[in-house]
C-alpha cells in the first residue's frame, strides 16, 4: 500500500489533467486559488493551455471559446467568482457547452470568510443563472472522491454537453490528508458526439484545404448539418467542430435546428424543453452517493462535503457503543438523487440532514421524502435540519446528539 | 371588376458572353436578408470584412465572435463559422477560441457599447495578452439595439434617450477614445480609426480592416480598427443626413489615422 500526504486541489487538477482537461482560465480566489496554480504549472508541460484571466466574466467567457473549439476546460473559483460566472453559466446551458466549473465554497455573502469553510452555494449554483434551467452538480467528501468525481464531472460534461460543477469547500480543497493511492480510480471519460467527419473528396478533382483537412467550399450547415435537432428531445446534438467540414454556428440566443435565432414558439418551446430534458431523463445515470444502511436503525444521517467526513465519524463511534445509525454521503447534489434518498430513508422513523449552510439541502429531502410519504400513504419521516454557520465544522459530537436518548 | 392591360412584354434576351461580372456578393457573406436598418453602416462593414476575407483567402478557416448588440446575427450573415458571446465578452471568448485552434483567424465584431463600456476589461487585457486576434470596433456614438441610450462614445452635448439634456460633459464625461488609448499598448499591432461617410473613405476602411486582418496573419499582435458608423434610427435622421452627420459631428470628435502600425505591416 503505497500512501501519499496530499490536499484536495492536488486530486482535483491531477483528475482533470488524467481526464484530458487541456485548458484552464480562472482568476485567484482564496480558497480556490491551489487549483489555479497546479493548472497554470501542469498544463504548459502536456501542451494545454492554462491563463490568469483578467477576472471571473474573462475567464468563464475564455473557457467557453475554448470549449467550442474542441478542447475540455475548467475553470475554478468561490462564491464571490460564481457571481461574476453567472451570466455566462446561461450561455454554456444554452449553447450545450462541456464545461467544469469547481465552486471551493467559502463563507459568504460577499466577501464573507475568505479562508472560511462554507456550504451556502448549493442553492446558488442550481439557480445561478437566469432562467432556472437544470445543471449537473458533484460533492466530493475525501480526496479520493475528489479525483473521482472530477473524472466523472469531465465525462458527464462532455456526453452531455453541459456544464458540471464540482461543489467542494475550503476544508475539502486545502486540508492535507493521507491517502492511499488505491483510493485514485481512474474512470473512462467520454466525448460529446460528433457528427461524423467529412466525406473523402469527390473525384471531380475539388481541391483539399491545407490547414483545415477537408474539401474548399463547404457546404452550409443547412444542407448537411443541423447543430441543434433535438429528435428525441432528450438526444444530445453531435457538434461539427469549429474550422470543421461544416460551417458551425455556435449561438446562446434562442435558436432554431440551424442554430439561426426564432421566436416561434413552438420551436422556443421545443429548445427549453430540450435543455430541461436532456439532464431529467438522465437522472437515473446521475445518482451517485455511499449508502451505509444499518437495518434497525431508526436515524439516518444525510450529509455532502466536508460534514459527511464527521458524519461517518459519528456513526462508527455509535456502532461501536452498539447504537444503530445509518447514513448517507451525497456526491449528486444536482440534479437530487431522489430515488437514492427514498432508498436510504426507508424504514428510518428520524432523518437529519447535516450541513454548513441554513439547510439548503434539507429542503430538498424533505421535499421529495414528503412526497414519498403522501404518494404512498405512510407515515414521513421527521426531518431535521442540523446547521452550522459560524465558519466552524460541525463536530461528530453534534451528529451524536440527534440520536434518540436511551432511555426514549 | 377592374381590367387592367397588360403591356406587351418584349423578349430580349441579353448575350451574357459578352458580359463581364463586375460586382458580386463575396463568398464570404451569406444570401440572407440582413435586419439592419436603412442606412445602417454595418451592413457595408460585413461587405467590407467579407471582401478582405475573401482576397485573404482565409474564408474556410475564419471564427467571427459577435457579441449582443445590434450585429447579433451577424453570423447569420457570414458564411464563415460564427459564435456568439455575452454583451462585451468577445475578446476573452476569442482569445479561447485563439488559444485551442492558433491556426484559425478570428475576429470580434464590437459595438462601441459593448467594447467601450460593458467590456472594457475584456478588450483592455486582450491588447494587454498581445492576443493574435481582429477586433472590429464599431462606433456609432450610441447604444444602438437598446434604443439610442447614451454610450461612452456619445459626442458632447448630444441628445440620447438616457440624455435628454444632451451630454454634459461635466457630469457624464468626455467621449472615449479608447482606439488610441489600446493602441499605446505593446500588444497591438495595429489600431486605426476610419470613417464611413463617403466612398473615399469606405475605400480607405477596408484597407485598414485588411491590415487590421494582416497583423493576426503575420502573428504581430492584436489587430483592431474601430469604424465611424451610422445609426440614422436612434440619431432620429434620414441616411443621407445621417453621413453627414458622421462626417460634420463625429470625425472632429474622432479623427480618422493609424495609431500604431507595426514595422512589418508597413513594409507589406
Ligand atoms: C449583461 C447585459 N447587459 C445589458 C444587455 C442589453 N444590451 C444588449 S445590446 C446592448 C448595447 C448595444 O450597443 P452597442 O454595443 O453600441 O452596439 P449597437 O447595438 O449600437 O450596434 C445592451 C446594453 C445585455 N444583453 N447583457
Ligand atoms: S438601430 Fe442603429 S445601429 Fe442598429 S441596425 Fe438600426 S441603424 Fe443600425
Amino acid at each position: 500500500m503505497t500512501r501519499e500526504y496530499v490536499d484536495g486541489a492536488t486530486a482535483i487538477a491531477r483528475a482533470a489533467l488524467r481526464s484530458g482537461c487541456d485548458f484552464f482560465a480562472g482568476y485567484p480566489i482564496s480558497p480556490a486559488t491551489p487549483i489555479l496554480l497546479h493548472m497554470l504549472r501542469e498544463l504548459p508541460k502536456v501542451g494545454g493551455v492554462g491563463i490568469e484571466a483578467e477576472d471571473e466574466i474573462g475567464a468563464i467567457s475564455m473557457c467557453i471559446g475554448a470549449a467550442v473549439a474542441g478542447a475540455r476546460p475548467m475553470t475554478a473559483t468561490s462564491g464571490p467568482g460564481i457571481s461574476l460566472y453567472s451570466e455566462n453559466i446561461g450561455l454554456a446551458i444554452m449553447g450545450e457547452t462541456p464545461l467544469v466549473i469547481v465552486d471551493v465554497m467559502r463563507m459568504g455573502p460577499a466577501t464573507g470568510g475568505a479562508t472560511t469553510t462554507a456550504q451556502g452555494d448549493v442553492q446558488f449554483i442550481r439557480w445561478g443563472t437566469s432562467g432556472g434551467y437544470p445543471i449537473i452538480a458533484l460533492s466530493p467528501s475525501s480526496v479520493g472522491e475528489c479525483y473521482l468525481l472530477t473524472q466523472r464531472a469531465f465525462d458527464l460534461a462532455e456526453r452531455l454537453r453541459t456544464p458540471v460543477f464540482l461543489l467542494t469547500d475550503k476544508d475539502m480543497v486545502m486540508s492535507m490528508a493521507t491517502v492511499d493511492v488505491d483510493e485514485y480510480h481512474d474512470i473512462p471519460i467520454g466525448s460529446r458526439p460528433r457528427v461524423p467527419p467529412a466525406k473523402p473528396p469527390a473525384a471531380d478533382g475539388t481541391r483539399i484545404n491545407a490547414v483545415t483537412g477537408r474539401p474548399d467550399g463547404r457546404l452550409r450547415p443547412e444542407e448537411t448539418y443541423l447543430p441543434y435537432d433535438f429528435e428525441p428531445i432528450d438526444v444530445i446534438p453531435p457538434t461539427s467542430p469549429f474550422g470543421g467540414p461544416h460551417i458551425t454556428r455556435f449561438t446562446t440566443s434562442c435558436h432554431d435546428e440551424h442554430a439561426f435565432l426564432t421566436k416561434d414558439p413552438q420551436k422556443v418551446a421545443r429548445l427549453n424543453e430540450h435543455l430541461r430534458a436532456k439532464i431529467e431523463s438522465r437522472r437515473h445515470e446521475l445518482e451517485f452517493g455511499l449508502v451505509d444502511r444499518c437495518e434497525d436503525a431508526q436515524v439516518l444521517f444525510i450529509s455532502y462535503g466536508t460534514t459527511a467526513r464527521a458524519m461517518r465519524e459519528a456513526v462508527a463511534r455509535t456502532r461501536a457503543e452498539g447504537i444503530p445509525a445509518s447514513a448517507l454521503t451525497l456526491h449528486t447534489l444536482w440534479p437530487v438523487p431522489e430515488q437514492l434518498i427514498i432508498d436510504a430513508a426507508r424504514g428510518h422513523t428520524r432523518v437529519v440532514v447535516a450541513e454548513l449552510n441554513h439547510g439548503q439541502y434539507a429542503r430538498e429531502v424533505e421535499r421529495i421524502l414528503y412526497r414519498h410519504a403522501a404518494l404512498h400513504r405512510l407515515p414521513p419521516p421527521t426531518i431535521i435540519s442540523l446547521t452550522r454557520v459560524d465558519g466552524r465544522l460541525l463536530t461528530p459530537e453534534q451528529f451524536l446528539a440527534e440520536l434518540p436518548s436511551p432511555q426514549s | 371588376m377592374m381590367v387592367v392591360a397588360t403591356p406587351a412584354v418584349r423578349e430580349e434576351k441579353p448575350d451574357l458572353s459578352q458580359m463581364q461580372l463586375v460586382y458580386k456578393r463575396p463568398e464570404s457573406l451569406t444570401e440572407a436578408m440582413t435586419h439592419y436598418c436603412p442606412g445602417c453602416t454595418h451592413g457595408i462593414i460585413h461587405r467590407l470584412i467579407a471582401e478582405v476575407l475573401d482576397e485573404l483567402g482565409v474564408r474556410e478557416r475564419t471564427i467571427g465572435v459577435a457579441p449582443v448588440g445590434c450585429a447579433v446575427f451577424a453570423y447569420e450573415y457570414f458564411n464563415i463559422d460564427g459564435c456568439e458571446a455575452a454583451h462585451g465578452r468577445a475578446p476573452a471568448m476569442a482569445t479561447g477560441l485563439k488559444r485551442v485552434m492558433p491556426d484559425r483567424v478570428i475576429f470580434t465584431y464590437q459595438g462601441d457599447g459593448d467594447l467601450a463600456s460593458i467590456g472594457g476589461n475584456e478588450i483592455l487585457h486582450a491588447c494587454a495578452r498581445g492576443e493574435k486576434i481582429t477586433v472590429i470596433f464599431v462606433n456609432n456614438a450610441i447604444y444602438g439595439m437598446t434604443g439610442g441610450q447614451m454610450a461612452p462614445t456619445t459626442l458632447p452635448g448630444m441628445v440620447t434617450t438616457s440624455s435628454p439634456y444632451g451630454r454634459d460633459v461635466a457630469v457624464q464625461g468626455e467621449p472615449l477614445h479608447i482606439t488610441e488609448m489600446l493602441a499605446g499598448m505593446p500588444g497591438v499591432a495595429y489600431a486605426a480609426r476610419r470613417s464611413l461617410h463617403s466612398v473615399a473613405e469606405i475605400r480607405k476602411a477596408k484597407k485598414a480592416i485588411r491590415l487590421a486582418f494582416q497583423a493576426q496573419l503575420q502573428g504581430l499582435g492584436l489587430g483592431i480598427v474601430e469604424l465611424l458608423s451610422s445609426c440614422p434610427t436612434n440619431w432620429r435622421l434620414d441616411p443621407s443626413d445621417a453621413l453627414d452627420f458622421i462626417r460634420e459631428q463625429m470625425v472632429p470628435v474622432y479623427p480618422p489615422g493609424d495609431f500604431k502600425v507595426h514595422e512589418a505591416l508597413k513594409r507589406s
